[in-house]
């Protein structure tokens, strides 16, 4: 498997009063044919790290190179490399057909050639009859695989996709999420893809560089994002938490008793990194929570203080004896009843393996 | 009947600027076209009567016997008029699209300062400047006197009273009229366009030529026919910095009112700059019908 891209300690100052650092020093590696997706919420550099990439900014420091060639001082137009714009930016004054066989056509194709080649793209992004019309003609979603089809005409080695679906609405964002990847993978044109989006990113990718305030805080495949978040930031921002300042205990055999206070500890498995008395933060995900019977091995009790229906699941705030609240997240039965009442006396249990331990 | 008054009550509102515009300019040409048609009174004005006089004028002289003989003077000054007005616009061009260019990617606050120093010349009166253009081009002038003493030439260079003298006074005073429309088109533009052109594999040069000239290019044709439509009946920078050596339709209008008393030729001479300037305008009206889907955005 050979690396599309690499960066190496990639940083971006803005120049301005003050200056700006909008990515303080990225280092990652994008492999090819990889849909790798950009992570984080609003400001946190993922469109200044797509620009260093496209080459539409300069960088301040570090390294960036494309299947093994430095690229950090090439324009734009000498990468290959494409952009899908979050705004389309099709060219108002061209026909459809023209501007997604812009790109082979200043690279020098003849146009009859270039413009069955847009042609055969349109008809993939299933647009194959509109190439008469002009951009102003078409709807924002049909705008956005004109966008789609323009890019990937040029057969670019890797496609940059800058929140390409933000603009759509629910339906349309969901369909063209299959769209892409299918796309991805008949074209087998590596993907860099910008979402601030945690749903988008976690069906869609391969792989997700999870970024906050400039820096990148975890790479790793969707699951593992979310089983295993390096550290609370990440765990926080994809999907929902519970987490309790705690102090590792005494461990037995691999398993580690955390003690959140007096009153409330947790099992957990053994972190090689972590000895007795470190602190640490406990991240358990709403939904790996269970209700038991009260009485069994292990269990915390509590009290349940508010109650969410969400459909198909429920979220259950719970008291803990030592006033600490806990999120339960539980299956909804057959017949919809809730599995416990607002101020019913509940116990819970969670699997050891279901702790995330992090370092603080 | 009924129908006649439903359009009066439909157009009433824009009864008093038709009013207007009817008056005091639907009448005044009225009252040129037919002085084109009478005969001249050595006096000044004209008399009553029908003559095809200024048709003659415009491509025959008598000869010492008194004879018609084909001249092409006037239609030497037509064509040379056509010709400097050409160039005018040509060298505005070259000279508003990168200004323009400049100002629409300056942030908002720059940008109308800049436009605020665009108008600028236009506070004071076109002879005065014009004048100083003489002081600035004449033999002692400025350029001159300037290149003399770097010593880069000996003698001075003869530069006012010349074809390039004229082209230079009109460039100056309506290239405004060039970068302001050319400002509008390319303000409005969405300079991520440029970006995506960039990405698409063109130059600057590129993205410039596929992208920014042709979303300018109604401001570009807007601009070019409104330096156009002046220069072709200048009267003030031929007659200053060209010395009325190279006569331009402006100055022969001028001259048949005047000293030529001629009000009838002036009058019908008048009528042909109208012409053109109504077929630039034409031109200028299908343009921006073709272009109309891309300017409304
Ligand atoms: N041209 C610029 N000049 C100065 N600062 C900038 C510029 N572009 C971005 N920034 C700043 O850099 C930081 C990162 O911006 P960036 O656009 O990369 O964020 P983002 O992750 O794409 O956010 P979003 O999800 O809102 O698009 C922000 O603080 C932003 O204000
Ligand atoms: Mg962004």
């Amino acid at each position: 498997m050979s690396v599309a891209i690499k960066a190496d300690n990639l940083r971006k100052i803005y120049s301005g009063n003050p200056p700006v650092v909008a990515l303080k020093s990225a280092s990652l590696e994008i492999n090819d044919n990889e849909f790798f997706t950009l992570l984080g919420p609003s400001g946190c550099g993922k469109t200044t790290l797509l620009r260093l990439i496209a080459g539409f900014e300069s960088i301040t420091a570090g390294e960036l190179c494309l299947y093994g060639n430095n690229i950090s001082n090439l324009p734009p137009e000498i990468r290959p490399v494409n952009t899908v714009f979050q705004h389309y930016s099709l060219f108002p004054h061209m026909t459809i057909l023209d501007n997604v066989a812009f790109g082979l056509r200043r690279l020098g194709t003849d146009k009859n050639k270039a413009n069955s080649v847009a042609q055969e793209m349109l008809d993939l992004v299933h647009l194959g009859e509109y190439g008469a019309r002009k951009p102003d003609q078409l709807s924002g979603g049909q705008q956005q695989r004109v966008a789609l089809a323009r890019a990937l005409t040029p057969q670019p080695k890797v496609l940059l996709l800058d929140e390409p679906l933000s603009a759509l609405d629910l339906k349309l964002r969901q369909a063209m999420r299959s769209e892409l990847k299918r796309l991805q993978r008949e074209t087998g044109i590596t993907f860099v893809f910008v979402t601030h989006d945690q749903e988008e990113a976690l069906s869609m990718s391969d792989r997700i560089a999870v970024m906050s305030a400039g820096e990148i805080q975890q790479i790793a495949t969707p699951d593992e994002i979310y089983e295993r978040p390096a550290n609370r930031f990440v765990a926080d921002f994809i999907g929902d938490a519970n987490f309790y300042d705690a102090v590792a205990g005494k461990h037995k055999d691999e398993l580690v008793e955390y003690i959140i206070d007096d009153i409330t500890s947790l099992k957990g498995q053994r972190v090689e990194s972590i000895k007795e008395n470190d602190k640490v933060t406990l991240a358990i995900r709403p939904e790996k929570v269970s209700f038991v019977k009260a009485g069994d091995k292990d269990t915390l009790a509590g009290t349940v203080s508010d109650i969410m229906y969400l459909g198909n699941t429920t979220d259950y705030l719970v008291i803990l004896q030592n006033n600490e609240t806990i999120k339960v997240r539980a299956e909804n039965h057959h017949n919809g009843e809730a599995i416990a009442n607002v101020g019913e006396p509940v116990s819970l249990a969670i699997n050891p393996a279901a702790l995330r331990i992090l370092k603080k | 009947m009924k129908k006649l008054f439903n359009i009066i009550d439909q157009y009433k509102g824009v009864l008093p600027s038709a009013l207007m515009v009817g008056i005091f300019m639907l009448i005044p040409i009225l009252i040129i076209v037919v002085y084109s048609f009478m005969i001249p009174n050595p006096n000044g004005g004209g008399r009553t009567g029908f003559s095809f006089d200024f048709f003659q004028k415009l491509f025959f002289c008598r000869d010492l016997f008194d004879n018609l003989v084909f001249s092409t003077g006037y239609l030497k000054i037509f064509f040379r008029s056509m010709w400097i007005s050409i160039i005018a616009v040509i060298v505005s061009l070259l000279v508003g699209f990168p200004v323009a260019y400049y100002i629409a990617t300056q942030n908002a606050d720059r940008r109308n300062f800049l436009v605020l120093l665009i108008t600028i010349p236009f506070w004071t009166n076109l002879l005065i400047r014009t004048y100083s253009w003489i002081l600035v081009l004449r033999d002692t002038g400025l350029v001159n006197s300037m290149l003399i003493s770097s010593g880069i030439i000996n003698e001075p260079i003869t530069l006012l009273y010349t074809e390039g003298a004229i082209i230079l006074g009109l460039v100056y005073t309506y290239v405004p009229f060039m970068i302001l429309p050319i400002y509008a088109s390319l303000e409005r533009l969405d300079i991520r366009l440029i970006e995506a052109s960039r990405d698409l594999y063109t130059t600057h040069w590129g993205a410039l030529r596929y992208v920014v000239i042709p979303l300018a290019m109604p401001g570009i044709i807007a601009g070019s026919i409104l330096v156009f439509i002046p220069s072709i009946g200048a009267f003030i920078a031929p007659e200053l910095l060209g010395g009325g050596k190279n006569l331009m339709l402006g100055s022969l209008v001028q001259l048949q009112f005047s000293s030529g008393r001629n009000w009838p030729f002036g009058s019908a001479l008048a009528v042909i700059i109208m012409a053109i300037v109504l077929i630039a305008l034409l031109i200028q009206a299908r343009n921006s019908r073709k272009n109309g889907t891309e300017i409304v955005h």
